[in-house]
This record gives C-alpha cells, structure tokens and sequence, in this order.
C-alpha cells in the first residue's frame, strides 16, 4: 500500500468511527442521565421500596412513589401483550404460510401499515370505541359477569371486573396490544416464510393434521425468533405514552382497573412539566425505573437469541 | 400381495404435467426402487402415496391410490400419515428440540401413547431399530442439529419408524450421506423390510440393484418398464431402461 492510500484508509476509517460513536451516544447520554438523576431522585424520594410501591409525591410532599403507576403499566403491558401475541402469533402463520389465500395480501399489507401507525391515533381509536361501547358493554358484559364473579368469589374481583368508565386499564391493554399485533406477526410471518421445504414437509408428515404441523411442529422450529420479537414488542409497548394518553387516562391512586388508571409513562410526562422539584424528581425516578424494565427485557430477549 | 395400489394417476403442477398415467402396485414386505433421471416424477409420486403432495396448492392430481385397498384420497390425513411414513432427501429433524423429542413429538400429537413410560419404550425401540441408540443414549436430551449427517438421517429413520408404520417412503435417503452412512442406511432397509413396505426413490441405479427387490423406471412422467429388480438389471425390455442401468442416460 502506498503512503498515500494509508493515510486515505485511515481518514476514512476514522470518519466511521467517529460517525459510530455520533450514533450511539444519544444512547448513553440518555441511559447516564436518566439513571444519574433516577438514583438520586429515588434515594431523596424514600428509597426504592418506597418509591415503588407508595402514592406519587404531591407538590407539597417531601417524599413518595410510583406505586399505582407501575402496577398499572405492568398490568396493562402484560394484558396488552398477553392479547398481542395470541392475535399476533395466528396472524403472522396466516400470513407467512398461507401465501397463496386470496386475503393474505391484504392482511399483509394491512399489518405492514399498522406497525407504522402513529400509536396516537391507536388510542384516539380506541378512546371512541370506549366512548360508543361502553353503555351497551356494561349492560349486557360487565355487570353481569361481576355479579357472578363477586359471588363466586368475593368482593375482591370488582378490582378487576365491574362496569368499566370510559377511561379504564382495558381499553389501554387493547390499545398496546393493537400495537402489539402487527409487530408479533410481520416477525412471525417472515420466520414461517424462511422455514426450508423439507422441514415443512417432515412437520406435516409427523404433525398428521395442518394445525399441528403449523402451530406445534414448526412452531418449535421458529420458537426464538418468535419468543424474541414478544420480549421485543412487550418492551415496545411498557414504554408506549402515547396511546394510554386517552385509554388509561392516568391515576395517582391505587384504584380498580375498571376505571382511569395510572401508568409510569403517564406520570413522567405529568409530573415532568409540573413547577415542583419534588415531582420532577420523581419523574426522573420513574423514568429510570421504566428504563430498567424495559432494559431487563431487551437483555433478556438478546440472551435468549 | 399388493400393499399399495395405484391407477392411472395424473398430476400436473399448474400447466406442467409432471406425472402422465402411471399404474404400480407394490408388494408387501419388499423394498420397492422409483429410479429415473431427475425430472422424471419419482419424488411426485410418493408424495402423492402419503399426500404430502397436499402441502402444493399448484399441483392436481387426479387417479386412484389404495392402501390395503383403501382409498387414500378418503383418508384422514392423520390416519394416512401414521400408516406411511416418510423420509427426505435432506436429513431434516426438528431444529431446536433434542434427539428424544424429535422421535416423541409426532407419538405425543397424534396420541398414539398413553403414558411417558410407553412413550419411552417406543421412543427407545425406534432409535435400536434405526440402529441409532447405542450411539445417542447417552445423551437423548442433546439437541438433534448436533448429530453428523448421517445420525441425523437415521434419526428421521426413528422418527418415521416411532409411528410404527406399515409403508416407509424414502425420497433419495442417502444422497446426502457419505459412503459409509449410505450402507448403513441400507443394511437398516434390508433389515426393515421383513416387517415394513419401504418405497425407495434413488436416482443411483446401483442403489436400486444393491437393495431393492422390485424396480420400476421412471422416464418423463411415466413408468418405462417394471419389474424384479434382476430382471430390469439383466435383461431390460426397452431401449431406454438399458440405457439408464448402464449409465448412458441421466
């Protein structure tokens, strides 16, 4: 090599990886906030228990939580994602295996809009079915099924089931979970798509019947593409403000999640644009503690790969 | 005695006629060789006998195929596959899952056992009568993709055989397999046959002549000429299967 085409390879090499630590640096800048901040935050607030687990500070408070807040994200997320995979994961073996179905295509192109979608309008959605529904819903649905359930097991189940508000964990959990969706099945779809013919073919063979060679043969072929895109999109929608916004609406209480509930993200971005030290901190706390949920699941997902 | 029974069968892949009129009956207990060039519909033909075929939304067939005299074509697929099992050109267990679920799986979906002891048994007896168990017993919960090749096709042997089936369609088995792989795969045939009907696909004539007790030719679709397998090696009747057995025709 000659001096001249050194000194180029190094310039170019240099740029690269200047360009590269351009591009990872939000990130840490972020993560080093956020926790530099959280950590403080929690420590002043009451430490972590507490700050986990009681009511959010109000102006005038020296110390509390997130307490409602996270058991309202974790429920939300783990029903949105519960929904999203069972929805997601059929769609997406619909759509990858059953190429030659005249609706694939569409369902295709429909899923591959939707994971795009601004979730904004997911909830704004979800707001007005909510809004249409909810009479008939807890005439005919919702009173019913808690009478008997409260009967069957006692007055605790009104927590969980009763006639819902118009603001209620469930429309947020459907929310996420139509956010959910068309990510489980686009990875889904293109696991079963990448499926070799031969190994589709020993699936049917031992499998006898269609639906045991797709959901249960092959789907232990492409169990890990499709365990990682689940952590992947549950950690997706544990960070989703946007859609929970007119879902969930927001709660500072422990309350049923049959009416508005709270949700981390919601706190932050409330109690962030407050005036009061106290509450901005605990939105740092927050944050750190949403950042460390959805860190654990992504690291979790990466191991598993 | 005739174990499967086919007429006229026709298949096209949508405007491609791949089979055009073949009548075969295979004999019970025999190793039954489809040879002929590529091409010529060998493989076709025995994913018609099991359906496989089924998984080509392309391909029409038309014709009749019968098992002990039954009509495949009005069987449940779940019925149809338990009785003729198959295995492929390209040794392909389930990926992710260990050497014992592999063979398990298929038992445990078509609920063919009624306990984990019984599994294990059949389980067990499938892997001796692939001949792979002294070599796997060890280690039964090892994922299958760290087998050699020709483990894993014995493997898919197991698989196929822990249906206890009554047919055992084998596309092109050894193709992927070195030369010591190959003879044990075909010393397991020979041994297989005196309970099971195997129908064995192989573009190698030597193959057919080693191990096969009947032969019928293959050439574009249709069958040239069938018969035992010393009589097709010996004293062809048509131009072509001569031409083919002595290697002048691919």
């Amino acid at each position: 090599m000659t001096a001249e085409r050194r000194v180029a390879n190094w310039l170019g090499l240099g740029l690269f990886a200047l360009l590269g630590v351009a591009a990872v640096a939000p990130l840490f800048l972020i993560i080093g906030d956020v926790y530099i901040k959280g950590i403080d935050a929690i420590n002043r607030l009451g430490g972590l228990w507490h700050f986990l687990t009681e009511l959010p500070p109000s102006p005038f408070d020296e110390k509390g939580g997130i307490g409602p807040m996270l058991v309202g994200t974790l429920y939300m997320t783990a029903l949105g994602a519960l929904l999203g995979v069972a929805v997601g994961f059929p769609l997406g073996v619909y759509i990858g295996e059953m190429r030659r179905e005249k609706f694939t295509n569409v369902a295709r192109a429909g899923v591959n809009v939707l994971v795009e979608f601004p979730t904004i309008t997911i909830g704004l959605f979800m707001y007005a079915i909510m809004s249409l529904a909810k009479e008939d819903l807890n005439e005919w649905v919702m009173k019913p099924l808690s009478h008997v359930l409260k009967a069957a097991f006692g007055d605790w189940v009104s927590w969980f089931i009763g006639p819902l508000d118009g603001y209620n964990a469930y429309a947020g959990a459907a929310a996420l979970a139509i956010i959910m969706i068309p990510y489980v099945a686009l990875v889904t779809a293109s696991a079963y798509a990448s499926i070799e013919q031969p190994l589709r073919e020993a699936a049917y063979d031992i499998g006898g019947r269609e639906f045991n060679a797709l959901f249960v043969v092959l789907r232990k072929a492409v169990s890990r593409a499709v365990i990682t895109a689940t952590l992947l999109g549950t950690a997706k929608i544990a960070g989703e403000t946007a859609p929970l916004l007119f879902t969930a609406f927001g709660n500072f209480y422990y309350a049923p999640f049959t009416g508005p509930t709270g949700a981390v993200t919601l706190w932050v971005w409330y109690a962030a644009q407050t005036p009061y030290d106290v509450q901005i901190a605990s939105a740092y706390g927050a944050a750190a503690v949403l950042l460390t949920i959805i860190l654990i699941i992504f690291i979790t997902a990466r191991i598993k790969r | 005695m005739t174990k499967v029974e086919v007429k006229d069968l026709r298949v096209s892949f949508g405007a491609s006629p791949v089979i055009t009129g073949v009548n075969l009956s295979i004999p019970n207990r025999s190793i039954t060789a489809l040879m002929g060039p590529s091409g010529s519909g060998k493989s076709t033909i025995l994913r018609v006998l099991n359906r496989l075929v089924e998984l080509y939304p392309e391909a029409k067939v038309s014709g009749e195929v019968y098992l002990d005299g039954q009509d495949v074509f009005k069987m449940d697929p779940l019925e149809l596959r338990r009785r003729v099992q198959m295995i492929f050109q390209i040794p392909n267990p389930i990926p992710n899952l260990s050497i014992f679920e592999n063979v398990a799986l298929g038992l445990k979906l078509n609920r063919l056992v009624k306990s984990r002891r019984e599994l294990f048994e059949r389980v067990k007896s499938a892997l001796e009568k692939a001949q792979l168990w002294d070599e796997v017993k060890e280690r039964l919960n090892a994922p299958a993709g760290k087998l050699s090749g020709g483990q894993q096709q014995r493997l898919c042997v197991a698989r196929a055989l822990a249906f206890e089936p009554e047919v055992l369609l084998a596309d092109e088995p050894t193709a992927n397999l070195d030369p010591e792989n190959t003879a044990k795969v075909e010393a397991l045939f020979l041994e297989l046959k005196k309970d099971i009907t195997i129908v064995l696909v192989t573009h190698y004539p030597p193959q057919a002549a080693r191990i096969s007790d009947y032969v019928a030719f293959l050439y574009k679709g249709q069958i040239v000429e069938w018969g035992p397998t010393r009589d097709i090696f010996t004293k062809p009747k048509h131009e072509l299967t001569e031409k083919y057995v002595t290697g002048r025709l691919y």
